[in-house]
């Protein structure tokens, strides 16, 4: 019997494709199949969120805590004036569904948001920033027209899914974190129809608890100004110039009194 | 998040572990060419005509471990499933140098044949990570070496 001598062969047991066309090949495509269902189920809870009721939202959020996502201050002594506003103003939407919580969050953005539940959080640093009981009630009012009009649980799936994924990325176990910082929750930005809605309410609750709309823009007109260097508001808010024009416009148009008393914050 | 240090380590194991396996591609094409005559069969039982002076174990073994470029990459490929073919270069370095090995001693032992040759392999568990986790893999190459009186 002869023993014929063969050398190993290279390339029966190893693949020819280059590691990097495959490494590549992974990563895009299983990048697009998880976006692919990030947006499906972005889109799942958008429209699951349009059919739940009021009152179930408010049930659903009840456990919700705030105080897990944002950090508030409890303890900021404007809490209870705070309130105690937001509850005058509400009475102008006595069908309400929504019992409001006001909650401060430290932060030295200037922004204020409306939260699945009833919850409206308003940054200490809007707090600072306001110099009239009015140009709060309309940050208030403003908020409740994203209660009455129900943005406030539109595009809240891209903050959830999006959550989700980071949290499963990261590999934190310990409850999905909605976003650590404000900013992260206030992303979710509204059309600019959606604002002008919800502003038009506003100066709708603000025109019936002092029977004239004064002052209500004033804080963008600083804004405006650039008395306050503040950007975030800016990124989820129209600009305010153009929001002062048409917040006359909208007071004009509804005949509501732009001169009247200015009620001084007691604080 | 910071993905930045793990994905230097990435771009790091890759450059290094191809140069590393390119490298050891080249000796182990050298080292065969040298070995080419040394018949490695895989016999039980030898052919009537042959007539075996001696025999031995020859053995060769070698322990091979994943780089953190290849890891990655089985990583991303064990979600979908399929061919994980940034181990396959692994594995064959890991035969053919075992194989190696075991003629090489064979040969300097004065041996002119190894029969009923075999390859086993077996996992080293990860003193991290409860023992999940996989250090590397040895791959060890055995036979029956023999000298034989009449050569072909």
């Amino acid at each position: 019997m002869r023993y014929v001598p063969r050398q190993p062969r290279d390339d029966v047991n190893v693949s020819k494709e280059h590691p990097l066309v495959e490494a590549s090949t992974l990563f895009i495509g299983l990048s697009l199949i998880f976006l692919a269902i990030a947006v499906v189920l972005i889109l799942l809870v958008d429209v699951v969120l349009l059919f739940v009721s009021p009152d179930k939202e408010v049930g659903l959020f009840e456990s919700w805590s705030l105080s897990d996502y944002i950090a508030t201050d409890a303890e900021d002594s404007r809490l209870q004036s705070l309130q105690g506003l937001t509850d005058r103003l509400a009475r102008h939407w006595p069908e309400s569904p929504y019992k409001y919580n006001v909650q401060i969050a430290d932060s030295d953005e200037l922004n204020a948001m409306a939260l699945p539940g009833g919850t409206i959080v308003v940054t200490s640093g809007l707090l600072d920033a306001v110099e009239s009981e009015n140009e709060l009630a309309f940050v208030l009012g403003h908020e409740m027209g994203h209660f009455r009009n129900r943005d406030h649980i539109r595009g809240l799936g891209r903050g959830v899914v999006l959550s989700i994924f980071f949290a499963a990325l990261s590999g934190s176990d310990g409850g999905v974190n909605l976003g650590s910082s404000l900013s992260d929750l206030t992303l979710r930005g509204f059309s600019r129809g959606q604002e002008e809605d919800a502003d038009e309410f506003g100066l709708s609750i603000v025109n019936s608890e002092y029977g004239h709309v004064a002052n209500s823009w004033r804080f963008f007109e600083r804004l405006g100004d650039k008395e306050l260097g503040v950007a975030t508001y800016l990124s989820t808010h129209p600009s305010p110039g153009d929001r002062v024009n048409q917040l006359i416009q909208q007071a004009g148009g509804n005949g509501w009194a732009v001169d009247g008393a200015v009620v001084d914050i007691d604080w | 998040m910071n993905f930045g240090v793990p994905f230097i380590i990435l771009v790091v194991a890759y450059f290094v572990g191809t140069i590393l396996e390119r490298r050891h591609f080249d000796d182990i094409r050298r080292r065969e060419a040298e070995v080419k005559n040394f018949p490695v069969l895989t016999f039980e039982t030898l052919p009537t005509d042959w007539q075996v002076g001696s025999a031995g174990l020859a053995t060769g073994s070698v322990v091979v471990s994943l780089d953190y470029f290849k890891r990655v990459i089985a990583g991303l490929r064990a979600l979908v499933g399929g061919r994980i073919k940034t181990y396959e270069p692994l594995l064959d370095r890991a035969r053919r140098e075992a194989m190696l090995r075991m003629v090489e001693r064979a040969k300097r032992e004065g041996y002119d044949a190894v029969v009923n040759a075999r390859l086993e392999t077996s996992r080293l568990a990860n003193s991290r990570g409860n023992g999940k986790g996989t250090a590397g893999v040895e791959m060890l190459a055995f036979g029956t070496a023999i000298t034989l009186n009449k050569r072909w």
